[in-house]
């Protein structure tokens, strides 16, 4: 038989290069397959990365897509046509680098030296972290863009107190016990989705692991669950509560973990604070004694953890029994009418997690022993992001620590961002034997300010995540807000805020077009880029550098990404861009102390940048390897990684010796301190900030959303599943091609039962309304969605832009949600992400949003085929 | 004898399609061309409802319709059991197309190939090096990768199946983890009463 | 009237183009396939049943059905009509290779009888074996379409033993109807005999069409799944109003009532012809436009997840 040229692409002649994803915020690894005329034709797993082992998600395996996308920015583009707005053509004339970057320069400068705060900028390169810390050199904490409001206003600050990590995760090497409220974590969605898809099919295969899934809407994780909880939006937290009203009233806590590894039976005082000893140390009650003493008093018998005491004149109860009296008002039959789930599927759900935790149950790892407590509470945005986020937050965590499976095996346990060096611990010891917590996992907070430096308003939420939704209620009410400055120039990096905030577009639209000058380091057109003055066309993620390390869930270490071609365009790095436009503005130096502090290269002084020098991509992910494990970039190219399990040591109890914080006193001071800097500066608003927002341990308040809103029967959520899993997805069409195939994402998700008791139909347009805005499109019936939830996949929610590939929608799902205050979590920033909304049957679909590019016709075009 | 057969665990499939956008990948499919394609259905009703993820792929039956109907002789069957089409014969008659219970035969359309997979007329230098092995009219479909197979790699849909729900390999070998799989987990063929033998079982 | 339209599409328990579970539509033959089918049993019927009684007229016509409109369609329909000749390679299992073989049969030995007819062109003695040839080639023809549909065991409603007896019966009544109707048009028939059998025969197989489309969808509707959603197409939905009053209706129940009750002549023979043909040419179409195959997931619907 003759030897044929072959046809399949990763068989033709051509090598295999190694690298590390970037279809989405996390960092598979790769291998990718460039032929010898230079074309790169295949993208896989690398199948030596103990992470995903191989594997790639659909997302991971269009990336050629997006780096052919001949709607790509080719070279740096000048704005021709004044108007702006969603689908007028820039106009865009090709300029060079040196005229690009000269506007660029001088526009900024401009702003930058009249009022460092004029500058909005939006940089949300999550694999280039330290670019976000690029408006600190020049004094600027601005913030325009939403990874507080959509991603964890509330998650990650509780997060740090919790774990002191950025993230968390349940522990699939020993988890057998898995609830998933609001989370497609390990199905579908956030942590390294197909590294931790393959963990967790094995775990439910080989291991038996029973899943569990609380959510309005049956999403690919509740298809796969052993049992689905379907449960009303926005009402998560009451499940929770109503789970640790019965491990409590039952019994079923594993007093031990509480009473040593917690801070539960620290004394509480009626105004919040601990009860403290003249040396500043905790009370505690020993029950033995029957008297207080010092936290770390030796001769403490019992720690009681119930009861009410007085010490030092004044009445004090444990926290634990603190929040048992919130408990009071949280029987499953309480929940159960908020909720909607049975009381007896909360109550069965509590014992069989608290049973899977095999309380009392330990295991030797690596010679320690430690807690095995093979069951987790794991949960996400659909769960906590609503307006009472850090309560929400603080109450799942509450689950897992009441059985006593934070941070130990088979639990649920906290995943750090990027440790920098191999050896870096992520835990340090604060207050009375507490966990230091860190809520801040992002970098350090502005600092209040009044009038406030931040258009956001940053400067009131101590404990937050920039709510950058808040920016645009700021920006139409300056007086109410005593904002002092106009922002009137924006840098956009890899960012697309006009498709991601919450509130109404064209408030927003508003907001782009009152900037004198916009620029943008961007890969495609889209909906915010299309606003743009100046665009800095960037590099992607087959023709770059780049080493990271992003919360992966059960493995650490640097992933490189390395160009498999030279570029195709005339790209630039955005090293390179910012470095220039440090130079231009006169803060290089700067701008290399800031990339040696966020970098961790202070820790290494052999690694420091020279500050007068300006440092490329190739060099910084050089020394982010030689920072990890003593590699250099040469080994890196050839590995690709250096993705190791989670060590152990590092990753279970490393905060062993000290105590969590089951009550969270952080949250009263940091609420107190705020008080007093808006009383002394006299802050108009202080009177209606939300102070109750700040809760040491979580309430059953209602959340707004689920108060009575008349005409507004039904609760709208969003969602995106595995195919959309983060950023940009729809301009690909491999993408495309599976998206608007799925009956998930080509329709309206409602309830069969509900559309027939309104005499509605599969296929009926309708009219979508909340009493904030509205969006158009078409009913899918399906049983496997909560009877008062209309869903809406991310796939109908993009609007009409430059990026013809995109079909644009109906509208845009966030329209619907209020981007104001009334309904932000003031301690953590966090905003509402469900709404009310009515329907209304339509006989046509408005002509404005008639047409090729709408997505109901493009997914028509589909089902025909 | 070896004879290569696929295995679905559908308790493990989570209908991401990744092994449809890994095999459009390494097959330069164009726009609505499938070789392999996860299905879903909705089973059960509210609230007792899930959801079932089904791969679907040829099956390389044993007794192919398909092959059977070919009146070219471009279908025929590997010594390894795999079902091939041979573009350079088919005439695309589409007899093979009605005659799969399956759906698994694609016609590839002149159209297809020249709109190129963003629509505009243009093609990417990734579809100029892969739309040659295409000729225009004729029917195509999956062929279990036979040159990764060759090549002693998976096929590209199961090396990138996040949660191993596809297994490749010897159904003739006892000790193949595809075999093992049939037997242990009672692994069923697809539409059997249609009485074609397929080499791929479904495993819950 | 009947377009597989998105609504038809995306009917309830129907997949369509998208990646739910559930019955999907044959797309690959339609109108150009149907054409096709419908000129090679119409000419081969027309062909036999002139054959049968000299009638060359009929026995040309018939050859130029069949030879040129069946030919021109099938190279319509296919995807590389270049490479066309390859079809002739698989006689051993394809019927639509034994198809082409009949063809070249029919068409070629016809043609030779015809010339035999008006020149005498056949050695002596071989004009049996030219005959018979050619009549085999026309029986294949008339039939391997059906065996060509009822092959696969994919399309539950096409595999059944009564397709290649419903396209034989068509066929012939195709033949028989447009031999009346040559001979009325003015190609007449010599022999009156012959006439009133070609009529009677007329009768009895639009009666015979009936009954087999009776016994099609009778098997369909107590088939498989996706057998009986053609049954459900064909009678109860978008296909039943062509179905039923195109096929039953004015295809066989009206000219079937025409021939019962009015005397003939030549307006009524052109009206029974064109019913006939009519009903004829709506089953081909229709026959594909019901092709429904069976949803992947009925062996693994007992799977819970």
């Amino acid at each position: 038989m003759t030897e044929q040229t072959p046809v399949q692409n990763s068989m033709k002649a051509g090598t295999w290069k190694k690298s590390s994803c970037k279809m989405c915020i996390h960092s598979c690894n790769t291998r990718v397959h460039v032929t010898e005329a230079g074309v790169i034709n295949k993208i896989e797993g690398d199948p030596d990365s103990p992470a995903n082992m191989g594997r790639l998600c659909p997302k991971g395996n269009a990336a050629i897509m997006r780096h052919y996308d001949p709607a790509r920015f080719k070279t740096p583009l000048k704005r021709t046509n004044p108007q702006k707005g969603p689908g007028i053509d820039p106009m865009w004339q090709p300029i060079s680098w040196e005229e690009a970057m000269e506007t660029t320069i001088r526009e900024l400068k401009k702003s930058v030296d009249e009022d460092p705060r004029k500058l909005l900028p939006s940089i949300a390169d999550f694999q280039k972290l330290y670019l976000w810390a690029w408006p600190l050199v020049v004094g600027n904490s601005n913030y325009f863009s939403t990874a507080g409001s959509f991603c964890g206003g509330g998650y990650h600050p509780m997060n740090g107190f919790i774990h002191s990590t950025f993230a968390a995760a349940n522990d699939v090497n020993y988890c057998n016990y898995w609830i998933n409220n609001g989370s497609g974590d390990g199905f579908s969605s956030h942590l390294h989705t197909a590294a931790q898809a393959f963990h967790v099919a094995n775990a439910r295969v080989e291991r038996n692991m029973r899943v569990v899934c609380v959510e309005p809407r049956l999403s690919i994780g509740g298809a796969k669950a052993e049992e689905w909880v379907p449960i009303k939006p926005a009402s998560d937290r009451h499940f929770a509560l109503g789970m640790c009203h019965v491990l409590i009233e039952e019994g079923l806590c594993d007093y031990e973990s509480l009473k040593k590894d917690t801070n539960a039976p620290y004394l509480v005082g009626d105004d919040g604070y601990f009860i403290r000893d003249k040396d500043g140390k905790i009370y505690v009650w020993d029950g033995k004694d029957n008297k207080a003493k010092a936290f770390d008093d030796k001769s403490i018998g019992e720690f009681s953890i119930e009861g009410s005491y007085e010490v030092e004149g004044k009445a004090c109860k444990p926290s634990f029994q603190r929040f048992k009296d919130i408990l009071k008002d949280c029987t499953p039959e309480q929940m159960s009418e908020v909720t909607t789930v049975p009381a007896e599927t909360i109550r069965r759900i509590a014992r069989e997690f608290s049973e899977a935790a095999e309380i009392g149950n330990n295991i030797t790892i690596e010679g320690r022993t430690l807690p095995l407590r093979p069951a987790g509470y794991n949960y996400y945005r659909g769960a906590h992001a609503h307006k009472y986020s850090s309560q929400s937050n603080h109450a799942f965590k509450l689950v897992n620590m009441l059985v006593g499976s934070i941070d130990v095996p088979g639990g649920h346990v906290g995943a750090t961002l990027d440790d920098q060096k191999i050896d870096n611990g992520h835990v340090a010891e604060g207050d009375s034997g507490q966990l230091l917590g860190t809520p801040h996992q992002l970098g350090p907070h502005p600092g209040f300010s009044f009038p406030p430096d931040n258009m956001d308003l940053m400067s009131y939420f101590p404990l937050g995540v920039h709510p950058g939704h808040l920016n645009v209620e700021v920006w139409k009410n300056p007086e109410k807000f005593n904002l002092e400055f106009t922002p009137d120039v924006m840098l956009i990096c890899h960012s697309n805020p006009i498709w991601s905030l919450p509130g109404n577009r064209g408030d927003w639209f508003d907001i782009m077009r009152s900037m004198r000058f916009i620029v943008s380091i961007d890969i495609v057109p889209n909906d915010t880029n299309c606003f743009a003055d100046i665009i800095l066309p960037g590099h992607d993620s087959l023709e770059s550098w780049n080493m990271t390390m992003i919360e992966p869930p059960h493995t650490e270490g640097m992933c490189l990404r390395q160009p498999m071609t030279e570029p195709l365009y005339d790209t630039r790095s955005e090293e390179d861009i910012f470095n220039d436009i440090s130079e231009g503005l006169g803060v290089l130096e700067v701008w290399n102390s800031v990339l040696n502090i966020v970098n961790g290269f202070e820790e290494s002084p052999n690694l420091k940048l020279e500050l007068d020098q300006k440092h490329g991509e190739k060099e910084i992910a050089r020394r982010k390897g030689l920072n990890w494990n003593g590699k250099d970039l040469d080994w890196y190219m050839e590995h690709g990684h250096s993705v190791t399990p989670r060590r152990p040591d590092k990753w279970y109890k490393p905060w062993d010796g000290m105590r969590l914080l089951f009550y969270i006193e952080d949250i009263v001071r940091e609420r107190d301190g705020l008080k007093k800097a808006m009383e002394a500066a006299e802050v108009p608003i202080r009177n209606e900030w939300h102070w109750e927002d700040y809760q040491p341990l979580p309430t059953p308040v209602l959340e707004p959303v689920l108060r009575d809103n008349g005409d507004y029967d039904l609760y709208a959520i969003t969602f995106k599943d595995i195919q959309l899993n983060f950023g940009e997805s729809l301009s690909n069409p491999w993408i495309k091609d599976i998206v608007y195939r799925d009956p998930v994402h080509t329709a309206l998700q409602l309830n069969t039962k509900t559309a027939a008791a309104k005499g509605l139909a599969e296929g009926d347009l309708v009219l979508v309304e909340s009493q904030y805005g509205k969006i158009y499109g078409r009913l899918g019936l399906t049983e496997g969605i909560h009877p008062e939830t209309i869903g809406v996949s991310n796939s109908l929610s993009r609007m009409m832009s430059q990026n013809a590939g995109v079909p644009y929608g109906g509208g845009h799902f966030n329209d619907m949600l209020p981007a104001d205050l009334e309904n932000t979590d003031a301690c953590s920033g966090q905003c509402e992400s469900v709404c009310r909304v009515k329907l209304t049957k339509l006989d046509h679909i408005p002509d404005e949003l008639k047409g090729e590019g709408n997505l109901y016709e493009f997914s028509d075009g589909k089902a025909m085929q | 004898m070896t004879r290569y057969g696929m295995v679905f665990d559908v308790k493990r499939c989570i209908g991401c399609n990744a092994c449809t956008v890994a095999c459009k990948q390494e097959n330069s499919l164009p726009d609505g061309v499938f070789f392999t394609r996860t299905l879903s259905a909705e089973i059960g009703e509210y609230p007792n409802v899930s959801r079932t993820y089904l791969p679907t792929i040829c099956n390389h039956c044993e007794d192919a319709p398909c092959e059977k109907v070919c009146p070219s002789g471009a279908t025929y069957t590997r010594d390894d059991g795999i079902v091939m089409v041979d573009g350079e014969k088919c005439i695309g008659c589409g007899s093979c197309a009605v005659a799969c219970p399956y759906d698994m035969r694609t016609q590839i359309e002149e159209t297809q190939i020249t709109n190129g997979l963003f629509g505009d007329g243009n093609l990417t230098p990734f579809e100029e090096q892969g739309y040659s092995r295409f000729e225009c009219g004729t029917f195509t479909k999956c062929d279990f990768c036979s040159e990764r197979v060759d090549g002693g790699l998976d096929p590209a849909c199961v090396a990138t199946c996040p949660t191993d729900a596809r297994v490749f390999g010897d159904l003739d070998d006892p000790d193949s983890k595809v075999s093992k799989l049939i037997r242990d987990r009672m692994g069923r063929q697809p539409l059997p009463e249609k009485n074609t033998r397929p080499k791929v079982y479904y495993i819950d | 009237m009947f377009k597989v339209s998105l609504k038809n599409i995306l009917r309830p328990g129907f997949a369509g183009g998208t990646f739910k579970s559930g019955y999907r539509f044959q797309k690959y033959w339609d109108t150009p396939m149907a054409t096709a089918f419908f000129c090679g049993e119409t000419g081969a019927g027309l062909f036999i049943i002139s054959m049968l009684m000299d009638f060359l007229p009929g026995i040309i016509f018939g050859l130029l059905i069949t030879g040129v409109g069946k030919t021109f369609f099938h190279l319509t329909h296919m995807g590389v009509p270049g490479k066309a000749w390859r079809a002739m390679l698989r006689p051993d299992r394809s019927w639509i290779s034994r198809g082409l073989w009949g063809i070249i049969f029919f068409v070629g030995f016809g043609s030779i009888h015809v010339l035999e007819m008006l020149f005498n062109v056949v050695p002596a003695g071989l004009e049996p074996a030219v005959y018979m040839l050619a009549i085999a080639g026309a029986m294949v023809v008339v039939t391997y379409q059906g065996f060509a549909m009822s092959h696969s065991t994919a399309i539950s409603f096409w595999s059944t033993g009564l397709m290649p007896i419903s396209s034989m019966l068509y066929g012939l009544l195709m033949g028989a109807s447009l031999v009346l109707f040559l001979n009325a048009f003015g190609f007449s028939i010599s022999s009156p005999e012959y006439i009133s059998m070609v009529g009677l025969a007329q009768v009895i197989l639009i009666i015979a069409v009936q009954i087999c489309l009776f016994s099609l969808l009778h098997g369909a509707k107590n088939g498989s799944k996706g057998a009986e959603q053609s049954y459900v197409l064909l009678t109860k939905d978008f296909l039943a109003r062509p179905f039923l009053f195109g096929v039953v209706g004015v295809g066989g129940l009206v000219p079937l009532l025409i021939l019962l009750f009015i005397p003939t002549n030549f307006i009524i023979n052109l009206i029974v012809t064109g019913c006939v043909m009519a009903g004829f040419y709506l089953f081909r179409l229709l026959i594909f436009k019901a092709g429904v195959l069976d949803p992947i997931l009925s062996p693994a619907d007992i799977f819970k997840r």
